[in-house]
């Protein structure tokens, strides 16, 4: 503690920047870990707070997936003599002019024993329950959707329904809190039974909320509801909503974990590099510790704790950086929900979980206690009588460089044999470890062989300066090598980054020339994702009656869960989809698989289903459905973007059979040769447009769509590139002061043997530049290795397609510039502190 | 020693029997009361007041019909005003031996819907009574005590036999018209609901309140409830209280 007193403070005060630019790529690290999942998970504590707050006294829920299912369903729950009160409940999303709002259909008579419905003006809960009762057009909104509006009891509120355009009537405003504060207040209460005409959802119910009498357990009550209902129902609490929203997050936080590592990772090599510095700058020092006494343990627990130190303030300031980047992805996260749940969820409050800033530490004080191990080492081992003479000792032994290319060999060696074995999950990340490892370890070799490679080229730029920068280069690998493997692990990040999204945007782009091929798509929404309103599935004879129109395909798209995971279902006319979109097999026999699910004996999944429930071709999957448990052989399995969890695709007679639905969500329509894709439009809108809530969606229009969609799912990973640049300019900053100050000794003898200023500058300049190009050369080529591992994690873990490997050489010769243009500035500061410092303290310097 | 021991078990027999007799008495007199109070059908037109806590009054008018009386008649009371509500209907098919079915119709929805027994302790559509009180009960349906007179009135404590949700109720009964004059109804945290049933006249020999309030004592409303039109024995079809007819007639 005196050492680190007497010692470490006034060093570190006496070189705060370059600490600071030390801890930057702690702070990096931990902030994006603690940003991530504390908005994570503060999107998630308000969904759950969402889905209590709609729950009321609710214990538990019936439901049968999006299809929902017959009312007579109601009786039967009723009758139970456990239930002490049961009502139906029907989910949907309107849009509206200021967002989405969930609407909430309910039988304002049983829904009350669940429900608190707190009304703004009388003691009744509505203005008039019988009115509102009576006209289907009545809704009850919250306070804070009414003030956005300027709404007030009987003011009107358009909104296109399957019946045509219609408007709403405000028949009671409830309070803020509870239920009101669901969804921060967008949403809406109207009757069930006019919810089911609204939404053309026919005599079904989404679910049924139920509360059982007092002293019956939620298991007893799951068994009696169960033998009631059968077994194609979920029974659980309310809470147990939501599945679908985490596996969502899941990929989102997988995806931010592995920049953290990276950044914590870079962070690493920048406080080793720092320190490995500092240890060789204050050998002096050190020596004369030694002399007075302090053993070697005395030294490294010095270093050590001053590398601690470092890891700690970096820590503290990342869990900060990391709250201030939660309230940004809040929003984003937010916005994800609105995809899944079609309502946006905002967190109410930001709040860091104990785990997370727990963890924040460990990773932050290990990252810095590891970076710190082999300069402490190196600052025991100095020998005083060697430390209190002049000069340098950047250089590492040959013995070393050979030692470290031992251990990267080994470590490659493994690598590639857990490549081999990777269907193990430990192993192949193990390898994935490893090759990491193996590239970091030949860092200085590789780095110090470049720098040999560029010695020419940048004398042959400029003879003097050119030499001086690759010298200093070849030099002091020890001081440059740090900041490589910094620079190099960035760069390979934003590759594999920028790879991955190349993969994927190729991917989607062939799958939808096969599956999104129709000419038109009559959705109920301007969004083809949007199920909460249906058509029926009668209107199919009046487009398929419209001049031009070849054929129709009606898709019916629902989300129901298999082993407790949301999986899209699409129900469809098979020997249809067959002629005209063929998606190719990944297994199976292509023509077979689609005679099979046609003739409804067996079901067609995704690659990304079978990846991530483990499906296999041939097994029998159990689907469970209001008629009972549909069980069904995998006929085939196709590569299919159509949905995250993955997809299975069945024919619409046995979902009919099974669900008792026959609902279209979408038609999808082809033209006869030579019919004017606008003019069928508009004959489809003329006919249709003005008396229901109909969309038409032109091939462009949806394909435009998916991109968007698309888009938005890579924007978490646009801002981890922009993370990755930033650290590995960070890294090059922290390197350039680092080395200034390092040889202001070294450049105050060239000013003093008549080396000019700009000569100076353009040294530094060019040095900067070098190690931009080593950087860029060793983490472009670490990228291609990278990116493969980042396809195989998506492949096994996140999105269950193989995307197939792009490298993104747009963005590798994009990155060229970008990096040694950062380097050129980074340079910059450094440069000219180099020539404006005294040159007698310069060559005083040590 | 046995003469005293005699004189105890013919004290305890007359107790009992004393007993015995004042429970048959409650019944009685209540049964009475039905007996009364019964016809072959009814029809009136309500004219209905809610009166909320801050004195807002919302009116409404219906028109009820009854055929059958008490445990097995079949009522519809069907809105006629104002026209927000006009068609809105309630079918109820009373039974001796357990709770009413009951079916609510919405002519703008063009659809039924069945109470659900669970649902019957909710409101009767913003008013002040619950489904549940526009049953009619049989007299068998209950179990009676008859209690001190109040105010030269019976008053008899009712306890329902089926699922209710009320655990007990009070009824202070006319002792020369065997007309109920007021009922207090009580569950598990005490008093629900106060009837007073008033302005009584003779029609067709039947004594009938032509006004009746509802407190709601917890929310401090009142439902009043005044009969226009009243007609006792009048001919009404079977048919027009069914679920069909619903549909039909709206």
């Amino acid at each position: 503690m005196i050492l680190l007193r007497l010692i470490s403070w006034p060093y570190a005060r006496k070189h705060l920047l370059r600490i600071l630019l030390t801890i930057a790529g702690i702070v990096l690290g931990v902030g994006v870990f603690v940003g991530m999942h504390t908005a994570n998970q503060s999107v998630l504590a308000a969904f759950r707070s969402t889905i209590d707050r709609i729950a009321g006294q609710t214990q538990l829920q019936i439901s049968a997936g999006e299809p929902g299912f017959d009312e007579d369903v109601l009786d039967r729950v009723q009758n139970v003599p456990e239930v002490r009160a049961a009502a139906p409940v029907i989910e949907a999303t309107v849009s509206t002019d200021k967002g989405n709002v969930l609407i909430l259909g309910v039988d304002m008579l049983g829904d009350r024993n669940l429900r608190s419905y707190d009304l703004e003006g009388a003691d009744e809960s509505i203005d008039d329950p019988l009115v509102f009762l009576a006209q289907p057009d009545s809704l009850i909104v919250t306070k804070t959707f009414a003030a956005a509006r300027d709404l007030r009891i009987n003011s009107r509120i358009p909104m296109r329904t399957m019946d045509g355009d219609r408007v709403f009537v405000v028949r009671g405003i409830m309070k803020p809190g509870g239920l009101a504060s669901a969804f921060g207040g967008n949403i809406a209460i109207m009757d069930i039974y006019a919810a089911q005409k609204i939404f053309g959802r026919g005599r079904k119910f989404d679910r049924i909320d139920v509360a059982l009498r007092d002293g019956v357990t939620l298991d007893e009550g799951i068994a009696e509801l169960r033998a009631a209902v059968g077994p194609g129902f979920q029974i659980e609490p309310p809470s147990s909503r939501g599945p679908e929203f985490e596996a969502t997050s899941r990929i989102y936080e997988l995806g931010s974990n592995i920049t953290s590592v990276f950044a914590l990772f870079i962070g690493m090599f920048i406080i080793y590099n720092t320190f490995a510095i500092a240890v060789t700058q204050r050998r002096a020092e050190i020596g004369i510790l030694r002399a007075l006494g302090a053993t070697r343990g005395q030294i490294r627990t010095l270093f050590l704790s001053e590398s601690a130190m470092t890891g700690i303030a970096g820590t503290l300031a990342g869990i900060g950086f990391g709250v201030l980047m939660a309230r940004v992805m809040t929003g984003y996260i937010g916005g994800l929900l609105e995809e899944v749940y079609g309502v946006a969820q905002s967190a109410a409050a930001i709040e860091v979980a104990p785990w997370i800033v727990g963890a924040a530490i460990a990773m932050g004080l290990i990252t810095s206690l590891i970076a710190g191990l082999i300069p402490a080492r190196a600052a025991a081992m100095v020998d005083p009588v060697k430390a209190l003479q002049k000069g340098s000792y950047l250089s590492p032994g040959e013995g070393e460089n050979r030692s470290r290319r031992k251990w990267a060999m080994a470590c490659a060696v493994l690598s590639i044999l857990a490549l081999m074995l990777n269907r193990y999950t430990p192993v192949f990340y193990g390898g994935y470890l490893l090759a990491v490892m193996a590239a970091v370890l030949l860092a200085p070799s590789l780095s110090l062989q470049v720098s040999r490679w560029l010695r020419p080229v940048l004398k042959g730029i400029r003879p003097v300066e050119g030499g001086l920068a690759a010298d200093s280069l070849i030099q002091g690998p020890r001081r440059t090598s740090g900041t490589v493997a910094a620079l190099m692990l960035s760069l390979a990040l934003v590759i594999s980054l920028g790879g991955l999204a190349r993969s994927s945007y190729r991917s989607i782009s062939e799958w939808m020339r096969i599956a999104l091929n129709p000419d038109l798509f009559v959705t109920t929404a301007e969004s083809a994702t949007a199920r909460s309103f249906v058509f029926p599935a009668s209107l199919a004879a009046g487009l398929r009656g419209i001049e031009g129109v070849a054929e129709v395909q009606l898709v019916r798209s629902v989300r129901v869960l298999v082993k407790n995971v949301p999986v899209m279902l699409v129900a469809t006319d098979i020997e249809s989809l067959a002629r005209r979109a063929r998606l190719p097999a990944i297994e199976g026999d292509g023509d077979q698989m689609y005679r099979r699910a046609a003739a409804g004996e067996g079901v067609i999944v995704s690659e990304n289903y079978a990846r991530l429930h483990g499906a296999r071709y041939g097994e029998t999957i159990e689907i469970p459905a209001p008629e009972g448990t549909l069980r069904l052989p995998v006929a085939g399995i196709v590569r299919d973007f159509s949905d995250q969890q993955g997809s299975i695709l069945l024919s619409r007679d046995v979902f009919i059979r099974y669900w008792h639905d026959d609902a279209v969500n979408i038609f999808r329509i082809y033209l006869k040769p030579g019919a004017s894709e606008a003019a069928v439009r508009q004959r489809i809108l003329d006919a249709y447009g003005t008396r229901r809530r109909l969309f038409v969606l032109t091939n462009g229009d949806l394909r435009n769509y998916v991109m968007r969609i698309t888009d938005q799912w890579f924007g978490l990973t646009y801002i981890q590139i922009a993370v990755a640049v930033l650290v590995a300019v960070l890294g090059i900053v922290n390197a350039l002061t680092v080395s200034i100050i390092d040889r202001r000794r070294e450049l105050g003898v060239l000013r003093a043997v008549g080396g000019m200023r700009r000569q100076i500058r353009h040294t530094v300049w060019m040095e900067a530049i070098g190690i931009g190009a080593i950087g860029l050369v060793l983490g472009l080529a670490l990228g291609a290795a990278q990116l493969y591992y980042t396809i195989e994690i998506a492949r096994r873990d996140l999105i269950g397609i193989d995307i197939g490997y792009a490298y993104p050489f747009t963005m590798a010769l994009a990155l060229v510039p970008v990096i040694l243009s950062a380097a050129y500035l980074a340079a910059l500061a450094p440069g000219e502190s180099a020539v404006r410092g005294s040159l007698v303290e310069a060559l005083e310097y040590e | 020693m046995n003469n005293r021991w005699r004189a105890r078990r013919l004290a305890s027999a007359a107790l009992l029997v004393a007993a015995m007799a004042q429970a048959q008495d409650a019944r009685q007199i209540v049964e009475e009361a039905q007996k009364r109070s019964e016809s072959a059908s009814q029809r009136y037109e309500g004219i209905l007041q809610v009166i909320g806590a801050e004195n807002r009054i919302a009116t409404k008018r219906w028109v009820f019909e009854r055929l059958g009386s008490f445990g097995r008649s079949k009522a519809l009371l069907r809105f006629t005003a104002p026209p927000e509500v006009k068609g809105v209907a309630l079918l109820i098919m009373n039974h001796p031996d357990r709770a009413s079915d009951q079916w609510m119709w919405r002519p703008a929805i063009g659809r039924e819907q069945r109470i659900a027994l669970q649902d019957r302790s909710t409101r009767f559509f913003g008013t002040d009574f619950s489904f549940e009180d526009l049953e009619e009960r049989d007299v068998n349906q209950f179990d009676y005590k008859l209690l001190p007179d109040e105010g030269g009135q019976w008053k008899i404590e009712s306890r329902p036999r089926k699922p209710s949700q009320y655990s007990y109720s009070y009824l202070w009964i006319d002792k020369s018209k065997y007309t109920i004059r007021k009922a207090e109804m009580y569950n598990k945290s005490g008093l629900v609901r106060v009837i007073d049933y008033r302005d009584f006249a003779q029609v067709r020999g039947i004594w009938t309140a032509r006004t009746t309030e509802v407190l709601d004592v917890k929310r401090k409303s009142r439902t009043i409830l005044k009969f226009d039109k009243l007609e006792y024995d009048i001919p009404l079809k079977e048919d027009l209280f069914t679920v069909e007819a619903l549909r039909r007639e709206s």
